[in-house]
């Protein structure tokens, strides 16, 4: 190392976060007669994926109902904004209990 | 799509978030940001892009629907806080050395040296500007943090900047705090870099080079400043390689743009200011993001008529996969820039053609048969199923995009004319152009004037005579 190295006292060039933890919402006792809705961004083959979901939770849980992704449009895009601030009232009118979202890729 | 899960979370919906292998990594710093830290995550395992149909199903059956039912139904445990400097501490005291080493060691540097920020040197950067060393902003994805005056300046120390370039530096983070930039998008996998241009007469005084080698490192403001983009990028925003920046090849920073405004006032050209809403004269700065482009030499002609349809075939050549932003989810925010230089300016405006004809041109004639159009979105990517005519049908894509279902028809890579940009700069006695490739909603073209300090001239001059 050089000697003429200086001496400085440098600053962090972060700030801090502005977001505290926030609790998750409560989690479900089971599936069954619950109503599933599915959120995509419409890309690497989540509609597939849903589908194959679907087919396994409903051999689980014979009683759960899904909602299609196409109830709340794409929440990854040019409007993503829009669709994310509607988003509590659209799960609130059609009573949707839990989520699977996609895709991240 | 985390951003999506964390809004039914907060509105007391469980979710469980499809994440592919190797997005866990984003997802679990992501989360941190969104102020949900145990976010449950189901994985995907691979990618479902390069699986067969069994394999998908397999996965997804095998290992996905269990993560799935467990996400919905058990509580993860809470997330431990972790510990984190306040915004004006100290972090290390020593030798230069030292200090690139803790900066480097804790992702604070981008593997150049950096400048020290000192007390001293932070103190010279808030000289220019009028604002208190406090404010925010606003708060930038992912890692929701505040972009304050201070932090524009300690990062702009570090990047090597003259403190004279704080002005510049406020507007372009002013620009990025902007929602219609779109920021929180900057760690998507084509990896994306930002160019910064700038218009005024502060070109002049702060010497940005818009001659020979516009795009070239080696004059100051040109590369300092977009230097600091990419720092404030990591430091403030918080897109991290290898954690919340999913480039899967990347890009350096760019140099900083800045326009030959004598060539233009010369040719009775609007300069990109103008365009962006801004009156002749302001100072400013316009942000846009660009996955790629690149240079197409010896433009040959007298004339636009045989100067355009190189340019329009370069346009094209380098817009594949981005056309992706011109159909439905992208609401066509797609921007192609072509930087001009000025010889090439001169000699189309010598006809009479301004900017805007050189848009309409591009318009009418960088276009794709339609078939090829749909073959990048649906066999080449991401869409499995789709079509032009359905995105007409249903109201998501302007009706010029399906006249007739002949698949030979020509179709435009944007909405609209005024979508392409123009930009003149470069060397000017060469007959060579630039086309970026632009990634639309994930960094739209953005403005923002750069305001001055009162009392600018006496602090540039006293500044510029400190560093002569």
């Amino acid at each position: 190392m050089p000697t003429n190295d200086g001496y400085y006292e440098a600053y962090w060039p972060r700030t801090p976060r502005q977001t505290g933890i926030k609790p998750l919402a409560p989690r479900l006792k089971s599936l069954e007669g619950r109503t599933v809705a599915y959120l995509w961004d419409y890309i690497f083959r989540g509609d597939e994926i849903f589908g194959y979901l679907e087919k396994g939770l409903k051999a689980r849980y014979p009683g759960v109902r899904f909602v299609s992704y196409t109830e709340f449009g794409n929440i990854h895009a040019g409007k993503e904004k829009e669709v994310l601030a509607a988003l509590p009232q659209r799960l609130k009118e059609l009573q949707v209990d839990a989520v699977i979202c996609g895709m991240a890729c | 799509m985390l951003r999506a899960s964390a809004v039914c979370e907060l509105a007391g919906v469980p979710t469980a978030s499809l994440t592919s292998e190797g997005f866990l990594g984003q997802a679990a710093a992501t989360s941190i940001g969104l102020g949900l830290p145990n976010i449950p995550i189901a994985l995907v395992p691979g990618h479902p892009g390069a699986q067969s149909k069994d394999e998908l199903r397999k996965n997804v059956l095998d290992v996905t629907l269990g993560r799935v039912i467990d996400n919905l139904t058990r509580m993860p445990s809470p997330a431990g806080k972790r510990g984190e400097p306040k915004a004006r501490d100290i972090v290390v005291k020593g030798g230069f050395s030292a200090v690139n080493r803790y900066f480097y060691e804790n992702e604070l540097s981008d593997g150049l040296p950096i400048v020290p920020p000192t007390a001293e040197a932070i103190e010279f950067f808030l000289r220019f500007t009028d604002r208190d060393p406090d404010e925010s902003l606003g708060v930038i994805l992912p890692d929701s943090r505040a972009a304050t005056i201070w932090s524009i300046a300690v990062n702009g120390v570090m990047a090597g900047c003259r403190p004279e370039y704080m002005p510049v530096l406020v507007a372009a983070v002013e620009a990025m705090c902007d929602p219609k930039y779109g920021v929180e998008h900057s760690g998507n996998t084509p990896g994306g870099e930002t160019l910064i241009m700038v218009n005024g007469p502060i070109i002049k005084q702060l010497g940005f080079n818009y001659l020979q080698g516009a795009l070239r490192d080696g004059f100051m403001p040109n590369t300092t400043i977009g230097r600091f983009w990419r720092l404030y990028m990591r430091n403030v925003a918080g897109f991290l390689p290898h954690k919340t920046d999913k480039a899967t090849h990347g890009t350096t920073w760019r140099v900083v743009l800045a326009e030959n405004e004598d060539v233009l006032a010369e040719i009775g050209w609007e300069p990109n200011s103008v365009e962006m809403g801004f009156a002749a004269g302001d100072n400013t700065v316009t942000i846009a993001r660009y996955t790629g482009g690149g240079a197409f030499p010896s433009v040959m002609g007298d004339t636009p008529e045989r100067i355009l349809p190189y340019i329009t075939d370069s346009v094209l050549r380098y817009h594949s996969w981005q056309i992706h932003f011109t159909e439905s989810s992208g609401d066509g925010s797609l921007r192609p820039l072509v930087v001009l230089s000025p010889i090439l300016a001169r000699t189309i405006a010598k006809a009479g053609w301004s900017k805007t004809d050189v848009k309409e041109y591009l318009y009418q004639h960088a276009r794709l048969p339609a078939w090829k159009f749909e073959h990048f979105l649906r066999e080449w990517t991401v869409k499995g199923t789709w079509s032009l005519e359905l995105a007409v049908k249903d109201g998501r894509m302007p009706a010029h995009f399906f006249e007739s279902s002949d698949p030979e028809r020509m179709v435009p890579i944007v909405w609209h004319a005024r979508d392409f940009m123009i930009a003149v700069s470069g060397d000017p006695l060469r007959n060579n152009a630039y086309v970026f490739a632009h990634n639309a909603f994930m960094g739209y073209p953005t403005g923002k004037k750069i305001h001055l300090v009162r009392d600018w001239e006496r602090l540039l001059a006293e500044s510029q005579k400190c560093a002569s």
